[in-house]
């Protein structure tokens, strides 16, 4: 141990000052030889989803411009948020209609001209004027990718009645103490919510008193969770273990889960499905160009990238002529017809907690969480 | 003669300033390092303790001086209205945890570094670097791997159960605070390995020989010689391990549960989903004062401690 031997001597003063000089001398040259990270790049930088970095999602953009894009990775909007907000340069940024609008209030995002989409005719009229989609009158997020949140549960570990009396309860219910696995977010109140009879707008913006009525079933589930996952793989691992019976999850588990023969249900609960919607968004944090970055935009939406999100991810794509040309089994699958809109309108869609609300919710879940540790 | 005299003067008054106040010598010295301590260190914590005192207001931040954050993370001692008892106890579990930690990982790193002082005579350098092979891998890693032994189905549980001892795997491996404490022994065992180690290596090997003569068995002549020669570098690693854990937030979110949840946890959600920064800057300020103070007192009482010893 030189270093440490160093160290010691020079503790004990007995370094010559040439020594000394000569190990700072040897220190510098060794920082500044270091390489920096140079790398002139052309290319629009991407802040998407894990998972949804691949060419696949953007047919025809590489071809076109050389190369995919650069991407970067972020595990929850408001991680990306945070990021971005410091100064984190990127073009394209992937939000979904409850998170879109603290970008917009942001001064992030810029609207997008749907008239440089060659695909935004054929994208599901009910999403090109969802709200999320359009505000204010312009379309600051344009859709791409929907799907559920849903129960997913081990057909052959829960009780067979469950089957037929779908529910969240399921998720609160003791009698599989340690062996449910949340999602570690609001969610659950929200679910929690639809749970003591709350319709499905007011779970978006319950009062103080409807809060503290879901307190007992939150407090409850955080003693019976064995853990709130924030990755979908956490609690797909559990899954086909055995370990986790049931769980929050999106369809791509159910799909994921199915192959590799484990007997799990994608749960259609009676007290309701959630469904999602998410998009893209121009920003105006980054140094691309515009018209790649409306090339990217229109390469997501194209029927090709939408067929292969419906068959690869059991993900629903906002392009209808996707649905006519992906393949009928995995459609039959997923439990999706050919015309999604009936599904989409079926479904609790996601309503952003903006400001103040988003406070007491993110307030009152990080309560229950450090009551149930301490 | 009297054109040159100003430049002779002028680089000796330099020179005499130098040579006359060693501080500036120091400073002259220092002043790389300072730079990067000022721009790195104290500028960020500055920061923090600006935001402590200003309030979110959505996306903006209101820069009016206030307690309110204060009192919203320390009311509850003095009972202010609203103020909630979460941040405190959470605090105090933290350090218990962190406690544990670092009693754990001394107990297990003294006898290493004793062995590595006292019984290894060769490849010395072989040792430590067989002792810092698990940094090679990040941090990530570790902690997966340890859910690969501790999980359901993993390394203890399937042998056990290929065993027979038991039928069904055990459940209480993993996401607890228990194996927070484990993660975290493991993966501080280095920093707490080394100082203790350089402490032993430098007891005079000759002190020993003495108590020897003078009749002390081994055990008296460790608990007259080494363990008082080591006590140093057993506080350095103690105070190495114990004031990063407290703060950790990635151990207990990836292998803690819903019971292990740290006060880092919560500071992390608070400049993330909360989007509450100066409440999250106020609570890292006041768990940093609170891990000083919690410090101060340990040395305090070593230090009373070694008095009467003497």
């Amino acid at each position: 141990m030189n270093c440490i031997k160093f160290v010691d001597r020079m503790a004990q003063g007995r370094v010559a000052r040439r020594d000394m000089i000569r190990a700072a001398a040897a220190f510098g040259v060794g920082v500044t030889a270091m390489p920096v990270h140079v790398r002139a790049s052309d290319q629009i930088t991407v802040f998407e989803w894990s998972g949804y970095d691949i060419p696949e999602l953007m047919p025809g953009y590489a071809e076109k411009h050389g190369s995919p894009p650069d991407f970067a990775i972020f595990a929850s909007e408001e991680e990306a948020f945070q990021k971005i907000r410091t100064g984190f340069k990127c073009d394209v940024m992937h939000p979904c209609t409850y998170s879109v609008y603290q970008f917009k209030d942001g001064g992030m995002t810029v609207p997008v001209d749907t008239s440089k989409l060659s695909n935004w005719p054929n994208v599901i009229p009910a999403l090109q004027t969802a709200e999320g989609v359009v505000i204010e009158g312009a379309v600051h997020m344009v859709p791409t990718d929907w799907g559920n949140s849903s129960v997913i549960y081990r057909t052959d570990m829960v009780d067979p009645a469950f089957q037929h009396d779908e529910s969240w309860g399921i998720l609160f219910d003791e009698t599989y103490a340690g062996k449910i696995a949340p999602s570690d977010g609001e969610s659950n109140i929200e679910i929690a919510g639809l749970l003591i009879g709350l319709d499905r707008n007011q779970i978006f913006r319950m009062t103080d008193e409807q809060l503290e009525q879901v307190r007992p079933l939150l407090e409850k589930q955080a003693k019976i969770a064995r853990f709130y996952w924030s990755d979908p793989s956490e609690f797909g691992q559990a899954m086909a273990a055995g370990e986790v019976v049931a769980a929050y999850a999106w369809n791509e588990a159910v799909k994921s889960l199915t192959e590799q023969g484990i007997p799990v249900k994608y749960a259609n609960p009676k007290e309701g499905i959630f469904t999602w919607l998410c998009g893209l968004s121009a920003l105006n944090t980054g140094e691309g160009d515009s018209a790649m970055v409306h090339d990217f935009i229109d390469a997501w939406i194209s029927p090709e990238a939408g067929k292969f999100l419906i068959e690869e991810y059991g993900y629903g794509h906002s392009n209808k002529v996707a649905f006519e040309i992906a393949s009928p089994e995995s459609l039959a699958a997923l439990g999706f017809s050919t015309d999604p809109s009936e599904m989409l309108a079926d479904g609790i869609l996601f309503q952003p907690l903006v400001g103040e609300l988003n406070d007491k919710y993110v307030n009152f879940f990080n309560d229950i969480k450090a009551n149930a540790a301490i | 003669m009297t054109s040159p005299a100003p430049i002779v003067r002028q680089d000796s008054r330099i020179q005499r300033f130098f040579l006359r106040h060693e501080w500036a010598r120091g400073y002259a010295l220092l002043s790389p390092t300072l730079a990067v301590m000022v721009l790195a260190m104290c500028l960020p914590v500055f920061m923090l303790a600006a935001h402590s005192f200003w309030t979110q207001n959505y996306l903006t931040i209101d820069e009016t001086f206030t307690l309110a954050n204060y009192e919203q993370a320390l009311g509850w001692l003095w009972g202010a209205e609203g103020a909630k008892p979460i941040y405190i106890r959470l605090l105090w579990k933290s350090m218990q945890i962190s406690f544990g930690v670092t009693v754990t990982t001394l107990i297990l790193a003294y006898p290493f570094a004793y062995f590595l002082a006292f019984k290894v005579r060769r490849n010395k350098n072989l040792w430590i670097i067989l002792i810092s092979v698990p940094f090679l891998t990040s941090y990530l890693l570790r902690v997966f791997t340890w859910k690969i032994i501790l999980g359901f189905n993993g390394v203890i549980n399937s042998g056990l159960m290929s065993l027979g001892i038991i039928s069904e795997p055990l459940e209480f491996l993993l996401y607890n605070p228990t194996a927070v404490l484990i993660v975290l022994a493991h993966a501080w065992a280095a920093f707490a390995i080394l100082p203790i180690y350089v402490s032993l290596e430098k007891i005079d090997r000759s002190l020993l020989e003495a108590a020897t003569d003078l009749g002390d068995g081994p055990f008296r002549r460790f608990w007259r010689i080494t363990w008082p020669l080591s006590v140093p570098g057993v506080i350095a690693s103690g105070l190495l391990v114990f004031i990063p854990t407290v703060g950790d937030y990635v151990t207990p979110k990836l292998v803690g549960g819903t019971e292990g949840i740290m006060i880092g946890n919560i500071i992390q959600s608070q400049f993330g989903k909360a989007n509450n920064w100066p409440l999250g800057s106020a609570l890292s300020i006041v768990m940093a004062i609170a891990i000083t103070i919690v410090v101060l007192i340990f040395l305090y009482v070593m230090s009373l401690g070694r008095v009467r010893a003497k």
